[in-house]
């Protein structure tokens, strides 16, 4: 590395391996690449909590939940990040807004508001065991609130707003909450993260409407690419930009409604669905 | 165990995964009269004075003739810097891209300082909304081109630089508002067979499709490549217009919607 000041071609360039050279060139990006990612908080688990499968569900499925949750944080035994979706309300919001016209990036910048809420309805059953609502990219202060005994929560979907690039298929943003809490873990370092939901696991077709819906008990992420479930539990840009991540090792996907599932997956116990990547 | 408690009528269209059906979406363009254009950071600022006076006389000219334009920069060397040493320490794309924003930034700020008597104005990603109020007032907007993505930003296969940057975040910005062309100023004539710079003998493309530019699988391309993806698939831009800031006159042609330079479009 150096602090060298170069000119002579019209521009002032500092000395870089990337000095000059064209960001869209393959071989000078990829010399920017190397096998590993650094982890930046590697202790933390993320854990995600569904809005539709658990949110819209009520107290019934709400209460059990977060009495869990508490139990779990005041063991102190893991470092937990909880990210919360937004449910049936930002369906209803992406409905009104498309058939108003909104192009992609405006659904998107709405959609984040109705996952607030959800933070603020957790928050309201855990602040007394120390939780606190986290604006998702002040995410420096994790050290502090792990050190401290908070339990930060977080809104799952990323903050790509108006800008939302356009969708492959469809007028739906891409980059949803399954996606958003997918890559916070990634950026953290964090190897684990566990999606709850209210079945037991990721099926190949969905149970609620097949009886013969096959559970994925374990499952490489290579084979889950190469044989994508029917319909899809998890936003499937969850996998598809898993595969070229570096840091997250394993995707859990477990149900919320059978109390002491979180417990069990926490302790490194492979309930529900266990997605691996080597 | 409760039922999901679900709204039944989820409004005039029925949804599903990817949106409603095709026939029933009716695109609204936000601000279709907008010129979005990018200014290139290595292309132009890093250039400083010599470079850049012309090319913001030129906006601002045809600001005062009463074309709305939203400016975006681009970043330059002091990015290529930061991610060079932040890939040095394997950090994430991700934090990459929070770092790359910050170049960006200062580089609309200076380009707001320079036309203030104009009436550039910085704005942020939360300001967007008030566009409208300084296209109104005359004034010449400017903001970072980099998409707020930030920690967000994916990982690509075989590098640790944001896939989105400037180039894309402009894009972006054009496709929201419903814009069909996006206007990159750079210090090239547009999209050569080689990269003119290190190669005299490359010609230069007036035309040519995003497909055919896909096709020929460059090495090395004038805009990210995220952007000719997108420009597949998007609503509204359909073109991307690549102009020499470098010439005088260029950016004016432009600006008043005419061919110069490299358009890319869709087929």
């Amino acid at each position: 590395m150096s602090n060298k000041l170069l000119t002579g071609d019209g521009r002032t360039h500092i000395e870089s391996k990337l000095m000059r050279e064209s960001l869209q060139n393959r071989d000078v990006i990829g010399d920017t690449d190397s096998i590993k990612d650094r982890r930046i908080l590697p202790d933390i688990t993320v854990v995600s909590i569904g809005g539709q499968s658990i949110f819209d569900r009520g107290k019934a499925a709400i209460i059990p939940l977060s009495e869990e949750l508490a139990t779990l944080h005041n063991s102190r035994e893991h470092a937990m990040l909880i990210a919360v979706g937004g449910g049936t309300r930002v369906r209803h919001t992406a409905a009104v807004a498309l058939d108003l016209g909104l192009p992609t990036g405006g659904v998107a910048q709405l959609v984040g508001a109705m996952e607030e809420l959800n933070a603020v309805i957790l928050n309201s059953l855990l602040a007394q065991h120390g939780s606190i609502t986290m604006p998702r990219d002040h995410f420096w202060d994790l050290p502090l609130y792990m050190n401290s005994g908070i339990l930060p929560i977080v809104i799952s979907v990323p903050p790509y707003h108006f800008w939302e690039p356009p969708a492959e298929v469809g007028q739906m943003p891409a980059h949803r909450s399954d996606f958003g809490v997918y890559q916070q873990a990634e950026v953290l370092g964090t190897s684990h993260v566990i999606y709850i939901k209210d079945e037991d696991g990721l099926y190949n077709k969905d149970p609620k409407e097949h009886d013969d819906a096959v559970l994925f008990e374990k499952i490489a992420l290579d084979e889950l690419l190469e044989n994508p479930p029917e319909t899809n539990m998890i936003d499937w840009a969850v996998f598809t930009s898993w595969k070229t991540g570096k840091n997250v090792k394993k995707i859990q996907i477990i149900s919320g409604l059978n109390p002491g599932q979180l417990t069990k997956a926490l302790a490194g116990e492979d309930v529900g669905t266990v997605i691996t990547k080597d | 165990m409760s039922e999901r408690k679900s709204l039944n009528d989820l409004g005039p269209a029925a949804i599903s995964e990817s949106g409603i059906a095709p026939g029933d979406y009716n695109p609204v363009a936000i601000m279709p009269d907008m010129r979005v254009v990018k200014l290139g950071g290595q292309s132009l600022l890093d250039r400083g004075r010599k470079a850049l006076f012309p090319v913001l006389d030129e906006l601002v000219a045809a600001r005062k003739v009463g074309i709305p334009i939203l400016i975006g920069t681009g970043g330059g060397t002091r990015a290529r810097h930061i991610y060079s040493v932040a890939s040095e320490l394997e950090l994430p794309t991700g934090v990459l891209a929070k770092l790359g924003s910050y170049v960006p930034m200062q580089n609309a700020r200076m380009v707001q300082m320079l036309t203030a008597k104009h009436g550039g104005i910085y704005i942020m990603d939360d300001d967007f909304e008030k566009l409208p109020l300084y296209v109104q007032m005359g004034c010449l907007p400017i903001m970072t081109g980099m998409p707020p993505f930030g920690y967000w930003e994916k990982r690509d296969q075989n590098s640790r630089i944001p896939p989105n940057r400037t180039d894309a975040g402009v894009f972006l910005s054009a496709e929201f508002l419903g814009c069909n062309r996006v206007i990159y100023i750079k210090d090239e004539d547009g999209l050569f067979t080689d990269d003119p710079k290190k190669n005299k003998d490359a010609t230069h493309i007036p035309r040519i499709s995003a497909d055919e530019l896909i096709e020929r699988d460059l090495d090395d391309l004038i805009v990210e490549r995220v952007v000719i993806k997108y420009l597949k698939r998007s609503k509204w831009v359909k073109e991307l217009q690549v102009v020499n800031g470098l010439k005088p006159g260029e950016v004016t042609k432009a600006l008043n919607g005419e061919n110069n330079g490299t358009i890319i479009y869709r087929d």
